[in-house]
């Protein structure tokens, strides 16, 4: 039998705040099959992003099973679960140390997990600048040289840099103009096709997840109201809460709107 | 007569390597009661031109700053910086991205609002405030007023300090509202809850606004005409659905084309410099003539 | 670097500054050059001209015995400079340290390392190089000794503060995500973005130890004669006042002069270093 890539068995994490419990991510089961782009969709309160922090180690889960290939992972990770899952994180200004050159930040990676021959490695980090579509030569500059949509790029060739199976992208292009945005975007679908990496994508901007999810996970206060393919998912939303979400985003053509104003009286015929 | 007219103007920063030029000419007009939207990426000089109309970077020592901005018939470089001062918060009011942290945390709702009334009406005491505040925050569907004002603005929600942020810059009754990417820093169903509370309150008040944003499809939903704006140089202007119908400028199509659908078009291979986005204004017939001859 | 050289040089503040301490160093290294009578800075005894006023070749006067104030000034400054840096080059990489560990991994060594600190920090420093000095031979080496013992915890409480800050950077997740060691996290992500403010307090610091220093030899505490020392001239030179009012005068001047140009640096580096950041 062949194991999902990523799997959560009803998994809670309840953290404690001034004697309050409060329930970030309330019994959620989901499979990130082999291959695919898994859009984690919710407002803030959702527990999107502690379900990222889960899957990356960063803390324990309360409650439930995360499994890799079918083996759970520990809350301690080594250095090899490290490796198969990585991050792309929304904030390209600060997910570089301004310190340090770009060639040493893509480097580390390198060096933690003994990829390549020493001598080499230097060389690789210009391999994969260019990869991501930036010269080789970037690697003796620091961030503050490089846009914000340049960074980001050098952020993903980091996530590359490790090989890793899994890259956890959190909110990787709100922070980006838009048309910067549509060119990373771009990046991330090819790299996928290219390399056959598989994406767990969160963000609260539903347009861009129509465009590059395979399959939409929509979380409300911690708990998955809906999952299913993407274009199921936006053409016939089975929960209010995605209906309500979906007509609330702001769009700019007149083919949108009309999608839009079909799941409002959709809505407004289940209410 | 327009609330706002702009014409040729520029503006550059003089730093340590010379000016940095922000605005290459820039003309633009807004009517009474007009919505309109100065749309743009970072660093194309939208935020900078809300920031002159304010009248904030005229006395600055180290901006160039040429062409005319007129507030109601009156020069702004005219006026003295008393005066511009006594313009803002009174005849002009601004709403910024952020509600939660561009209201002081240490005052309740009560004693800002209070403040902002002061602005106009010097004499007013704090009974009088309250009761015009309870009103302003009715009028923005806070359901328990009272409760609201004798709240800090960190027991309010975001989408709550973004509504006590409107019935603030409404207030006092402005002439023009500059609105800030409004809403940016909130979740999308608080975000087009906001933007519509936002375009009830301003057509009731017959207030004029200039919309800065980056978002395409806020600006769609919020403004009767648009202005895109890029590096400084206005690229294309018209009646908001002629110039979402039929954009013209290389520069606007690409940003459209750049926006992802929810109808789900895939992701476009655009540009992210050219030279053609450096073509020059494409002008749609109607309201949107440089001289706002309509 | 360049570049804040250039700015250092374009506000008259910091290039005073830079002038002071660049006359202080230059006179402490090039002393056995400068000084008209370098073997004035022993026990020499010279009776002849003992308690003369400022004049040629006597610029800032003799002493009690008739030792060229000026000659002694210089090699005190070279001692002074000596202490300052030895202080700091030992007081910064232990407080450093234990500030890294303490701020970021938190926890227990959090708070078995801080509250260590806050013991440090809660006594008056002169008290405890004072009681230090008491249960010592005063030396140089032990002033040296007790003076460290209460400057590292000020780096610690600084590098601590920044630390906590720079751990919630994306670029110390990422770093740990990859899996790199809290070794690695600590000396080579977090330090080097907390060096701007370290360089800034050292050259604060190197004026302040001076002037400790020089309080402790006043006391009698610090450097022993018959070594040039300035806090001990003025405590010496002060039983004459008002009469041979030079031996106090001058050496007071010159602690002056180190502790104001090293802090006019400071300064301007805090500026320039923040600005960067």
């Amino acid at each position: 039998m062949t194991h999902p890539l990523l799997s959560l068995r009803a998994v809670s994490k309840t953290f404690h705040s001034g004697g309050r419990e409060v329930k970030a991510v309330d019994n959620v089961s989901f499979d990130v099959a082999e291959g695919e782009c898994l859009a984690v969709v919710g407002e803030s309160g959702s527990g999107k992003s502690t379900i990222a922090n889960m899957i990356l180690g960063i803390y324990p889960q309360t409650l439930g099973e995360i499994a890799f290939k079918g083996a759970a992972l520990p809350g301690r990770r080594d250095l090899a679960h490290r490796r198969a899952i990585q991050l792309v994180q929304q904030n390209p200004l600060s997910s570089l140390n301004p310190r340090r050159t770009i060639g040493a930040s893509l480097r580390l990676a390198l060096d933690v997990h003994g990829i390549g021959e020493k001598a080499g490695r230097a060389e690789r980090t210009g391999q994969l600048l260019e990869e991501v579509g930036l010269p080789a030569d970037f690697r003796t500059r620091p961030p503050a040289a490089l846009s914000g949509g340049q960074r980001q790029r050098v952020a993903i060739a980091r996530a590359l840099a490790c090989q890793s199976e899994l890259v956890v992208l959190d909110e990787p292009t709100s922070a980006l103009d838009v048309l910067v945005q549509a060119r990373v975007l771009k990046l991330l679908a090819d790299l996928r096709k290219s390399r056959g990496l598989t994406y767990l994508f969160i963000t609260h901007d539903l347009s861009v997840v129509r465009n590059i999810a395979d399959r939409v996970a929509v979380f409300e206060k911690g708990r998955l109201v809906e999952i299913g393919p993407t274009a199921s998912v936006f053409e016939a939303p089975t929960h209010a809460y995605t209906r309500r979400l979906i007509s609330a985003v702001p769009v700019v053509t007149v083919a949108e709107a009309a999608l839009r104003q079909r799941l409002t009286e959709d809505a407004d015929a289940h209410a | 007569m327009n609330t706002l007219r702009i014409r040729d103007l520029t503006l550059g920063f003089k730093g340590w390597s010379g000016t940095v030029e922000v605005l290459h000419g820039i003309s633009l007009h807004i009517g009474r009661g007009e919505r309109v939207a100065l749309v743009g990426e970072s660093g194309s000089g939208k935020s900078v031109t809300a920031r002159i109309v304010l009248g904030l970077l005229q006395s600055l020592r180290s901006t160039r700053l040429s062409g005319l901005v007129e507030f109601e018939g009156r020069d702004l470089s005219k006026l003295s910086e008393r005066e511009r001062h006594a313009l803002r918060g009174t005849k002009m009011s601004m709403i910024f991205q952020d509600p939660t942290s561009s209201l002081n945390p240490v005052y309740p709702i009560l004693t800002q609002f209070h403040e902002v009334l002061r602005r106009a009406d010097p004499a007013i005491n704090l009974t009088g405030a309250r009761a015009r505040a309870e009103k302003a925050l009715a009028d923005v569907s806070i359901t328990d007023p009272s409760r609201a004002l004798d709240s800090y603005p960190f027991q309010l929600s975001g989408g709550m300090n973004q509504r006590v942020m409107i019935a603030m810059a409404l207030a006092n009754d402005p002439s023009l509202l500059i609105a800030d990417e409004p809403g940016t820093a909130l979740d999308v169903t608080v975000q087009a809850q906001t933007l519509r509370l936002m375009r009830e309150q301003v057509e009731r008040h017959g207030t004029s606004v200039l919309f800065i944003s980056h978002n395409l499809g806020v600006v769609r939903e919020f403004a009767d005409r648009v202005y895109v704006i890029y590096k400084g140089r206005i690229a294309e202007q018209g009646p908001t659905a002629a110039l979402f119908e039929d954009p013209r400028h290389p520069y606007t199509r690409a940003l459209l084309d750049a926006v992802p659908r929810i109808t789900g078009d895939g992701i476009p291979e655009i540009e992210d410099a050219s030279d053609a986005y450096f073509a020059p204004t494409e002008v749609h017939e109607g309201y949107g003539e440089p001289e706002g001859a309509a | 670097m360049r570049r804040t050289f250039s700015i250092l040089l374009r506000n008259p503040l910091s290039l005073l500054g830079l002038i002071l301490v660049s006359a202080v160093v230059l006179s402490a290294v090039f002393a056995d050059f400068i000084a008209p009578f370098p073997l004035h800075r022993g026990a020499v005894v010279d009776f002849a001209n003992f308690n003369k006023p400022p004049e040629w070749p006597y610029i800032f006067g003799t002493d009690l015995v008739g030792r060229d104030l000026f000659s002694r000034i210089l090699y005190a400054y070279r001692i002074s400079l000596i202490l300052g840096v030895v202080v700091l080059a030992i007081a910064v990489p232990i407080g450093v340290a234990i500030g890294l560990f303490a701020g970021y991994l938190g926890g227990w060594t959090e708070y078995v390392l801080m509250r260590i600190t806050d013991v440090f920090l809660s006594i008056p420093p002169l008290v405890l190089a004072m009681s230090m000095m008491g249960l010592l031979e005063p030396t140089l080496t032990n002033g040296m000794i007790a003076v460290t013992a209460m400057w590292w915890p000020w780096y610690t409480r600084l590098v601590y503060n920044l630390a906590r800050s720079e751990k919630e950077e994306g670029y110390v997740l990422a770093a740990e995500v990859i899996g790199a060691s809290k070794l690695h996290v600590m000396f080579r992500e977090i330090l080097p973005n907390c060096v701007p403010s370290i360089l800034t307090k050292m050259t604060l610091d190197l004026g302040f130890v001076i002037l400790i220093a020089s309080s402790l030899s006043f006391l009698g505490l610090g450097v022993q004669p018959p070594t040039p020392d300035l806090g001990s001239m003025v405590a010496d030179g002060a039983k004459y006042l008002p009469d041979s009012w030079w031996l106090t005068v001058f050496p007071g001047l010159a602690i002056l002069v180190a502790v104001f140009g090293f802090n006019l640096i400071g300064d301007a580096l805090r500026e320039i270093l923040g600005a960067e950041q």
